[in-house]
């Protein structure tokens, strides 16, 4: 409770200031999010014509998600299938990667470990945008640009997942049960499977909510490995909507049905899945960030 | 274990010794079984493409043949990389600096106020993280069209008619870095939300007891408390800006007028590969930014110790 812990305010203009800075970063960051979920429902005239934050009705919401779901033979429904399909396979794979390889971290000692730690930690540090290009360069020679195996390989690595994992084992894996474990008749691969998988459901859990983040918005690596407009995912799809159609630009009228409302319910689309998971799984967050690293 | 020593028979030492070197060598090898996918995955997703590029940043991968530093003087000769620079820097400035002051503050006031409201308050701010990538950038095109934005009124105080106007008005480090801190800084946020509430209660008390009011103890005491996260922050979120590149290149979605192809660093590595097939140049330019970024990395593994490695 912060009020046990702090003393109450001794000048209302201190209170005063506290809150007025406060509400004023509730606008900074609220106003935007819930102007988006509403435009979503408005045609292109009342988003001129009407005050910020009136709501559309039902017939503009429908006209405007016919207009984009069909638009260029259903393209949007294919880019968001993409975007499932590298989700998906990209979360697995990371996990399948750095859940034993975190443990095995963890749990034992061999030559190499301090190297692969180290390593790990630079990869994980390195902004993943800083490899893109190097990516795409090595891709390039390897003929794995443009498939969904490249993109997805290239999010299965996923150093912050083996970390986190790491971190995880060697501050909650009981010695005694392992010990006793190997003393039943265990062997190595069964500790793993049967001693340290059932206790690591909280640590899948926090990887794939990291991991799912990372590859469902990921837009930089699937622009540049991806030229086969079939293979883009819905980050990519978004701008491509708006490059043909020029929906943002307020140049004059043309006939591709992408206006507005169907660029900020295509948006809607790319944020919602994250959207929904941050509601639920905030304190996720909390508890990944900052782990291993130091107190204070 | 000197007490072993002295009792056990040497016979007996060795056979123990042998069995638990034995037994070592099958961790060892349960370890590099474990350990496979991942090292591959780091092989060809980490190691190799850095060493990768920085091979070919010493080849003329159009005549290829080897170019010794010629890719690297292309690239420092070439009069749109300083300028990037600068834009660059001047985007991670006033990144870092919003970042650390406006995480800062926000996280001290929510500390200091009832826990029900702060709670209520970190998911709004936490939110806006779930718009990432492009779909940030398409927001905030919205945003500051003074024809359609929620935030109309104030562009419009401003003298701005078109969002031309306000984005030379803000400039366009200060538009990037709005837009990357509207979508990053809410996680911080709840990250030393955890962070202060988890501040030994006994010292807080203490300074309470010696008379300290609200703004003493987030400054004084609250503050060099969680100082160490807050400079990790701040290396981090420096080390990820020097990398920009959705942002400016996404900006072309306003229409022509507002394209920035060559805005950040890392466009100028995109648009050698892309534009001009001149993988070396690119090659070269993103070793630089990289090679940058290893640094960093390995300054805070070895010279602080935010991470535990052992």
């Amino acid at each position: 409770m912060a009020d046990a812990r702090t003393p109450p305010f001794k000048f209302s203009l201190g209170r005063f200031i506290v809150f007025a800075f406060l509400a004023f970063a509730v606008c900074f960051y609220g106003i935007p999010l819930l102007w988006l979920l509403i435009a979503g429902t408005r045609s292109q005239s009342s988003l001129f014509a009407d005050p910020p934050f009136v709501l559309g009705n039902w017939d503009s919401f429908i006209a405007t998600w016919t207009n984009l779901t069909t638009y260029n033979n259903f393209q949007i429904v294919s880019w968001a299938t993409n975007s499932v399909i590298y989700s998906v396979g990209g979360v697995l794979l990371s996990l399948v990667a750095s859940i034993p390889a975190g443990y095995a971290l963890a749990a034992s000692e061999f030559p190499g470990r301090k190297l692969v730690l180290v390593v790990t930690l630079i990869a994980m540090i390195t902004p993943s945008t800083a490899v893109v290009l190097p990516i795409f360069l090595e891709m390039n020679l390897l003929g794995l640009n443009n498939s969904y195996a490249g993109l997805i390989l290239a999010s299965g690595f996923f150093p912050f997942g083996v970390y986190l994992t790491y971190v995880y084992f060697s501050t909650s894996l009981p010695k005694g049960v392992m010990d006793s474990a190997r003393i039943d008749g265990a062997n190595r691969f069964e500790l793993f499977t049967r001693i340290a998988l059932p206790l690591a459901r909280p640590i899948v859990a926090l990887v794939a909510f990291f991991s799912f983040i990372g590859i469902w918005s990921n837009y930089f690596l699937a622009f540049v490995l991806l030229s086969d407009d079939k293979l883009y995912n819905l980050p990519v799809g978004l701008t491509v909507l708006i490059s043909t159609s020029g929906a943002l630009s307020n140049l004059p009228a043309n006939d591709v049905p992408i206006k507005k409302p169907e660029v900020i319910l295509a948006a809607i689309l790319v944020i919602l899945p994250v959207l929904l998971i941050f509601m639920v799984a905030q304190r996720f967050v909390r508890s990944g960030t900052l782990s291993g690293a130091e107190k204070g | 274990m000197s007490a072993i020593a002295d009792t056990a028979s040497p016979n007996a030492l060795r056979d123990r010794a042998r069995a638990a070197r034995r037994k070592g060598q099958r961790d060892t090898r349960m370890a590099y079984l474990l350990l496979l996918p991942y090292i591959v995955l780091l092989i060809m997703f980490g190691v190799f493409p850095v060493a990768y590029a920085f091979g070919l940043s010493f080849v003329d991968t159009i005549e290829n043949a080897f170019y010794g530093l010629a890719n690297y003087e292309f690239v420092f000769n070439d009069f749109r990389v300083p300028t990037a620079a600068i834009n660059v820097i001047w985007f991670v400035v006033i990144w870092v600096a919003m970042t650390m002051i406006g995480v800062a503050t926000l996280s001290l006031m929510l500390d200091s106020v009832g826990r029900k409201t702060a709670t209520t308050l970190r998911t709004i701010y936490f939110l806006p993280g779930a718009v990432t990538s492009s779909a940030v950038v398409v927001l905030w095109l919205f945003l500051l069209d003074p024809g359609v934005s929620p935030f109309q009124g104030l562009l419009h105080a401003a003298g701005w008619t078109y969002s031309i106007d306000v984005i030379s008005g803000i400039g366009l480090a200060g538009v990037f870095a709005l837009m990357a801190f509207f979508s990053s800084s809410g996680g911080w946020i709840v990250v030393f939300g955890g962070a202060l509430s988890s501040l030994p209660t006994e010292v807080l008390e203490a300074a309470r007891i010696d008379g300290a009011n609200r703004f003493q103890l987030a400054t004084r005491i609250k503050l060099p408390m969680i100082w160490r996260s807050l400079v990790l922050m701040g290396i981090l979120s420096f080390a990820a800006g020097l990398q920009l590149f959705v942002e400016p290149q996404l900006m072309q979605l306003a229409g022509p007028q507002s394209a920035q192809n060559d805005w950040s660093l890392n466009q100028m590595a995109f648009q050698y590969a892309f534009r001009m097939g001149d993988f070396g140049a690119s090659a070269a330019l993103s070793t630089l930014l990289v090679g940058t970024s290893i640094i960093i990395a390995l300054v805070i593994v070895f010279a602080t110790r935010f991470y535990k490695i052992d």
